[in-house]
């Protein structure tokens, strides 16, 4: 999608974009000639066709975003982090009686499993770390669940 | 005053440049595998998911790197068959490691991370309305497995398709830009219902430049291990639609493979049955198809065996 600010014959630049509410995104564009802006508030229908390609509306994620989302998407809805602020915490599953860390390095290599079946593939691991003695995920861990399951 | 292509970029939202990102990934990640192979029918029941299995198995059982990809998201099956429900899935440094059955088949299915109590879910702005994106999300996911897992250099990949003409066509739009390494196979039974189903689909194939190795005629007669012997289960006229393909073989159904299916124990060494060599027959005709389809390949695949 393009914004052309018509005075200014100029293309519009996103500037913002809001997380949803009910189904509506906020995304803001300006001018940069004149300044002006203008917001475009998707419909549901909208909003859901992006979502459905799997991709997310304005800039890129910093790595620490991205690190912070792969620790909190430990039970979201499928895809749920493809549009900023869609996350879904409410399926959370039960937690386990001791906690269990990941280091960073880690976390990280979460980030590269799929969204839909992170939070799946965080408690197995973690339930391969317990029956191993570990409280704490990190690379070592990693490596030794491929080893023992043979990947 | 400017049109939309007289605007460089895309304004910021960067969908396409996420798209472009995304069929990049997908190639890498497919970039060792020699042989893309939709098993499809168009019809529902008729036997996909096993003969996907099975035949994976007997050309794995050949020497061949086999890798299976359960395209039923929404009813998964291999995961129970190939015996890797519950599997992990677990991130290495760039992709992730697939779960393995105990032949060596790498397999990727929805099964192994969703119980079969559940369905598949996918939340919606639009208040449900499913009809109106939830294949875009489906084949959006298709992409997600396809980037993200460490599919490495296998000789075949096996796509289980789900039912459905008009979805055997888009998964065929879906693998365009990996043609020519891509092949299609239909299972039919023999019933005339079926056969006129995937006659429809063979026509749809036929629309565009996609290339159908031949069908499969699954439960073709059932195997009586009482009396050793393969007896009819469908009356065959002569007037059953005709399939304007070749046909690779006909395979029992025997209650036993039926078993091991459901079981999740793969048929890593076939018996001398009737399916058993009916499989192992229809494996062999595959690899010959495909082998002379690749005669430019650098490495013949018969060198494997």
């Amino acid at each position: 999608m393009k914004f052309l600010c018509v005075p200014c014959d100029s293309p519009m630049k996103l500037q913002t974009v809001g997380p949803p509410e009910r189904g509506s995104l906020s995304i803001v564009y300006s001018c940069p000639e004149c300044g002006y802006e203008i917001a475009m508030l998707t419909n549901a229908y909208e909003t859901q066709a992006v979502q459905s390609l799997g991709v997310r509306i304005g800039p890129e994620k910093s790595v620490a975003e991205a690190s912070a989302d792969a620790g909190s998407a430990a039970g979201g809805c499928p895809f749920s982090a493809m549009i900023p602020g869609t996350q879904d915490s409410q399926r959370r599953e039960a937690p386990d009686p001791v906690p269990v860390r990941w280091t960073a390095a880690a976390e990280a290599r979460l980030a590269n499993v799929p969204e839909f079946v992170r939070p799946m593939a965080r408690a197995g691991i973690e339930r391969f770390a317990r029956d191993n003695g570990s409280l704490e995920v990190d690379e070592k861990i990693l490596d030794a669940a491929r080893e023992f399951f043979g990947m | 005053m400017k049109g939309y292509h007289d605007i460089v970029g895309d304004g910021g939202s960067r969908i396409l440049e996420q798209v472009a990102e995304q069929r990049s990934r997908i190639a890498d990640g497919l970039a060792g595998v020699r042989h893309l192979l939709a098993v499809g029918s168009g019809k529902g029941g008729v036997g996909k998911s096993t003969l996907t299995l099975h035949l994976a198995g007997a050309l794995r059982a050949r020497g061949l790197r086999i890798a299976i990809l359960d395209a039923d998201f929404n009813g998964p099956s291999q995961a129970r068959m190939a015996g890797v429900q519950g599997a992990l899935f677990v991130p290495g440094a760039h992709k992730v490691a697939l779960p393995r059955a105990s032949n060596g088949i790498a397999v990727f299915s929805m099964g192994s991370v969703i119980p079969e109590s559940t369905a598949l879910d996918f939340e919606s702005a639009a208040s449900g309305e499913s009809h109106t994106w939830r294949a875009t999300r489906e084949f959006a996911l298709l992409g997600e497995i396809l980037a993200s897992f460490e599919w490495g250099a296998l000789d075949v990949l096996m796509f289980d398709l789900p039912p459905g003409a008009e979805r055997t066509v888009q998964y065929a739009d879906f693998l365009d830009p990996f043609k020519p390494r891509v092949s299609f196979v239909l299972v039919t039974i023999p019933s005339e219902v079926a056969r006129g189903v995937v006659a429809r689909s063979v026509a749809a194939l036929s629309k565009g430049p996609n290339r159908v190795l031949g069908y499969v005629e699954n439960m073709s007669g059932y195997y009586c291990r009482d009396c050793n012997a393969v007896k009819p289960l469908f009356n065959v006229s002569q007037g059953r639609p005709a399939l304007q393909i070749p046909c690779l073989g006909t395979v029992p159904f025997d209650p036993e493979l039926a078993r091991h299916c459901d079981q999740g124990v793969p048929f890593t060494e076939l018996p001398d049955t009737p399916v058993g060599r009916a499989l192992d027959h229809v494996a062999q005709q595959l690899l010959d198809t495909l082998e002379s389809r690749s005669h430019s390949d650098e490495v013949s695949l018969r060198t494997l065996r």
